[in-house]
């Protein structure tokens, strides 16, 4: 009773989705499911609530998990936007027909690189992978990620092998040189002994603490790890030469449910969060790049364009099966 | 237990139903599990991987229930039958350890030790949090024992070996034994700590393919190879329980045995629990003040006040729902033992050695069908109440089975019916076990996570969830407020759990039961 209630409530709100101010849309309630967490995005759908009126639910999870979930709850879900850390679960839910294309208004927006061409999910912001290394015992740093299959890297290296990043990146491996060379690479470094840990924190965690010298991470885990230990740490950030698929760019994203009950509402949170002024933000709190070509680099970082990123279908990466089947095939799952 | 006795209908109609509610996880699994295919089950049942994940998995369970019960054996027998000094102090901190979460104690030591992982670690850890089941379970036999027995029994000439073996040994194994399986099914679904030291049980795995690949199918055919594990484990501890049950001599009260004197040596049984002691409980607690101070972090009271009062809402809730969903269950094990109550018993215990997330998923499947039942609290107790309806269940069965069957004779031959007789003798006197049953289920609720993360109603974060947030990104500075007042909080129900004998009547003692 209480669903029809709210379900017509929702409709009748659908109607003014042309109203762009969002005015009308305040006092109306919109669920969040956020992959993202409240340490970094907190603060942005605080000021989204003070700026429209809307209130907002958050579920903060894991972007996996989350996606499960929703999987699981289907046309039922109560969430009406799903933002994700990561593009493959974003893909993994739109796969399965619950994400609605997105208002070109929206699309619009972002680089077509950075959403998907379904127009299902839009990028929020990017993150670079890098090689975080310990500067006083890596004096000569890898131009390529085959450069880590030298015998001198010998349980020198720490990688997440059951995270969504490092999963995301040899998904990559796979598009960029096909499935024989990504394996015989995976199987070269599974030779080295490389450590593996749960978390990319933990890898930046173990070089400043000498456990080992280099670890593949998403390049704004350094200043998380600076943070949490409260003050410098012995951990640089070093990106191969350009093209390497060592340097993927990632994006975290945001998708509508079909069956959201305030779509109008989901398209002022992606606007708000895809302004110029979040933006900047972004970049300047969490150290994350823009998605949008106008803002920044974080600063220290170099731009996209002097990274040189491997050209990848962000689309593809949710397809992590074979990924993992190829993990567990040389030894590092 | 002799049969004969007709089950009252109310009572078969009760367990059923809770029965029913209870299988809903496992349900779930078979109906996800067939929808994969045969093709496809055997597909991921033949990989290579099943038997090294089948190896580490039964490996670890098999040496956390051995070095669990060899600490949690001896520090019973130090405390209760020994001149350790200050045996109270001993059993409170050995209790307390139950107040740390795994994940907590684990992020604890990797923090003090980058490369604190593998195999051996688990087996560390795990035996360390678990140990104090078996601490509580032997001290429990151990002070039910008649000393009138071990004295004839020595003054017929048996040595103290030989009395240990012969007539302690056979009264408090059916509540190791019990204990002991509750031990080995929690390694069968242990997340926490095996997914941090990075090994691979086959909770980890289902873990790993629901996050990876979105495939629930192939996940629930791994986590029926979790059910048949903890089938073969129920069994194996079925039969090895025996049908000893412990006696008195008299009806009246038990006697005390003597305390053995260690002589200097008291002082080498008290460094080697102090060390237990450390290592369950001083390294989490050092680390997590040190850390927490490093970062001067600044504190969001209100978050952390909120946080607190949704942890001790939902898990008081949960374990009162438990403990009523166990009342039927437990009577029904304890006083009718016919085929119900045999069955009722394993599909108790099979759910428990699931994984949070297999449950929470399951929940998840039927709750968003629910509409405003969905993420509400009423669903999230629910699902404290199934995931720990063993525990609930378990506690309250030995304290009834302890009411001597003669009282129940006594109250029908006065006239009371089946239904008179539970209410007036069975349940006043099972009372305490039933209250140690409830205070484990609110502390082990406290800690649980999976579940909670998909069940809570949305902004609703308990301290559990705050602190998983806070260190998967890689903020532990953040997350140490959370985690010492869990600590904190949780240590409340522990200490209870630990003093039964000082809180309550020492009639009660008898009871105290796991």
């Amino acid at each position: 009773m209480a669903a029809l209630i709210l379900s017509a409530a929702a409709c009748g709100s659908e109607n003014n989705q042309r109203v762009s101010e969002g005015e009308s849309l305040s006092g109306t309630e919109l669920t969040v499911y956020s992959g993202r967490s409240e340490e970094f995005i907190g603060p942005f759908f605080a000021d989204f609530e003070s700026a429209t009126g809307i209130n907002l639910n958050v579920r903060y999870g894991d972007s996996a998990e989350l996606a499960a979930q929703l999987l699981e709850e289907g046309n039922n879900s109560p969430a009406d936007i799903f933002i994700s850390q990561d593009a493959g679960s974003l893909g993994a839910v739109a796969e399965s027909g619950m994400l609605t294309t997105l208002d070109a208004e929206i699309l619009n927006l972002a680089p077509t690189e950075y959403q998907a061409k379904s127009g299902a999910w839009v990028g929020l912001t990017a993150r670079a992978r890098v090689f975080a290394y310990d500067p006083v015992k890596v004096t000569e740093l890898p131009d390529s990620i085959d450069d880590l299959l030298d015998p001198k890297w010998n349980g020198k290296i720490g990688i997440a092998p059951t995270n969504a990043s490092f999963q995301a990146f040899v998904t990559a491996l796979r598009q960029l040189r096909g499935e024989v060379a990504a394996e015989s690479w995976l199987a070269g470094i599974a030779a080295n002994n490389p450590v593996a840990y749960e978390k990319n924190s933990m890898i930046v965690e173990a070089i400043n603490a000498g456990e080992i010298e280099l670890g593949l991470v998403n390049h704004y885990y350094i200043y998380e790890v600076a943070e949490a230990l409260g003050g410098e740490i012995n951990v640089k950030n070093g990106f191969f030469a350009v093209g390497d698929p060592g340097n993927l760019i990632n994006v975290s994203g945001a998708g509508i449910l079909n069956t959201a009950r305030n779509s109008a509402g989901a398209a002022e949170l992606i606007k708000y969060l895809l302004s110029n002024e979040s933006q900047n933000r972004f970049v300047s709190d969490t150290n994350e790049y823009s998605i949008l070509l106008e803002v920044p680099s974080p600063q220290g970082l170099p731009t996209f364009a002097d990274i040189g990123t491997p050209v990848v279908d962000l689309d593809a990466l949710k397809d992590v099966r074979l990924t993992q089947e190829m993990l567990v095939r040389v030894g590092l799952l | 237990m002799a049969g004969g006795i007709a089950v009252p209908r109310m009572l078969q109609i009760s367990a059923l139903f809770v029965l029913f509610l209870a299988s809903i996880p496992l349900g779930y699994l078979l109906l996800r599990a067939i929808a994969s295919g045969f093709a496809a089950a055997s597909a991921v049942l033949l990989r290579e991987k099943t038997v090294s994940t089948l190896i580490t998995t039964v490996g670890l369970a098999i040496l956390v229930a051995l070095f669990s019960a060899m600490i949690g054996i001896s520090s019973a027998w130090l405390i209760q039958r020994t001149n350790l000094p200050s045996p109270g102090l001993f059993l409170v901190l050995g209790t307390l350890a139950l107040a740390v979460p795994s994940y907590v104690s684990t992020y604890a030591w990797i923090a003090l030790i980058p490369s604190f992982a593998g195999f051996a670690a688990a087996v560390f850890i795990l035996s360390l949090t678990t140990a104090p089941y078996v601490l509580l379970a032997a001290l429990a036999s151990l002070r039910r024992i008649d000393a009138t027995q071990e004295e004839s029994a020595r003054a017929s000439g048996l040595t103290a070996s030989q009395v240990a073996r012969r007539v302690i040994w056979p009264q408090s194994r059916p509540a190791i034994f019990a204990s002991l399986l509750l031990v080995m099914l929690y390694v069968l679904s242990d997340f926490g700590a095996v997914s941090l030291l990075r090994v691979d049980t086959f909770t980890r795995v289902v873990h790993t393919m629901y996050k990876a690949t979105f495939d629930r199918s192939a996940a629930a055919v791994v986590a029926l190879i979790l059910v048949l594990l903890a089938a073969i484990l129920i069994y194996v501890e079925y039969k090895a329980r025996g049908s000893a049950v412990a006696a008195k001599s008299g009806l009246g009260s038990i006697r005390s045995a003597t305390r053995i004197d260690l002589g200097f040596k008291k002082y080498l049984a008290a460094s080697y629990l102090l060390i237990i002691a450390i290592a369950s409980l001083g390294v989490p607690i050092y680390v997590l003040i040190t850390r927490f101070v490093s970062v001067a972090a600044e504190i969001n009271v209100s978050n952390l006040v909120s946080a607190t009062i949704a942890t001790v809402s939902a898990a008081l809730s949960g374990a009162l729902l438990a403990m009523l969903f166990a009342i039927p269950l437990g009577i029904l094990a304890a006083r009718y033992s016919g085929r119900l109550s045999r069955y009722a018993e394993f599909g108790i215990l099979l759910t428990h050695a699931l994984p949070g997330v297999v449950i929470g998923l399951a929940l998840v499947a039927l709750g968003s069908r629910l509409g405003f039942l969905y993420q509400s609290l009423p669903l999230l107790a629910f699902s404290y109440a199934v995931l720990f309806l063993a525990k609930a269940v378990g506690s309250i069965r030995t304290s009834i089975a302890r009411v001597p069957r003669v009282y129940d004779d006594i109250s029908r031959s006065l006239g009371n019916n089946n239904w008179q007789t539970i209410r007036k003798i069975t349940i006043p006197i099972a009372a305490p076990g039933v209250i140690t049953g409830f205070l484990l289920v609110l502390l082990t609720a406290m800690k649980e996570l999976p579940a909670t993360l998909m069940l809570r109603p949305t902004g609703f974060d308990t301290l559990a969830i705050e602190i998983w947030t806070q260190t998967s990104i890689s903020q532990y500075g953040q997350a140490a407020p959370y985690a010492l007042i869990l600590v904190l909080v949780a240590a409340t129900p522990t200490y209870l759990l630990s003093r039964p004998d000082r809180a309550q009547s020492s009639e009660s003692r008898e009871n105290m039961t796991l």
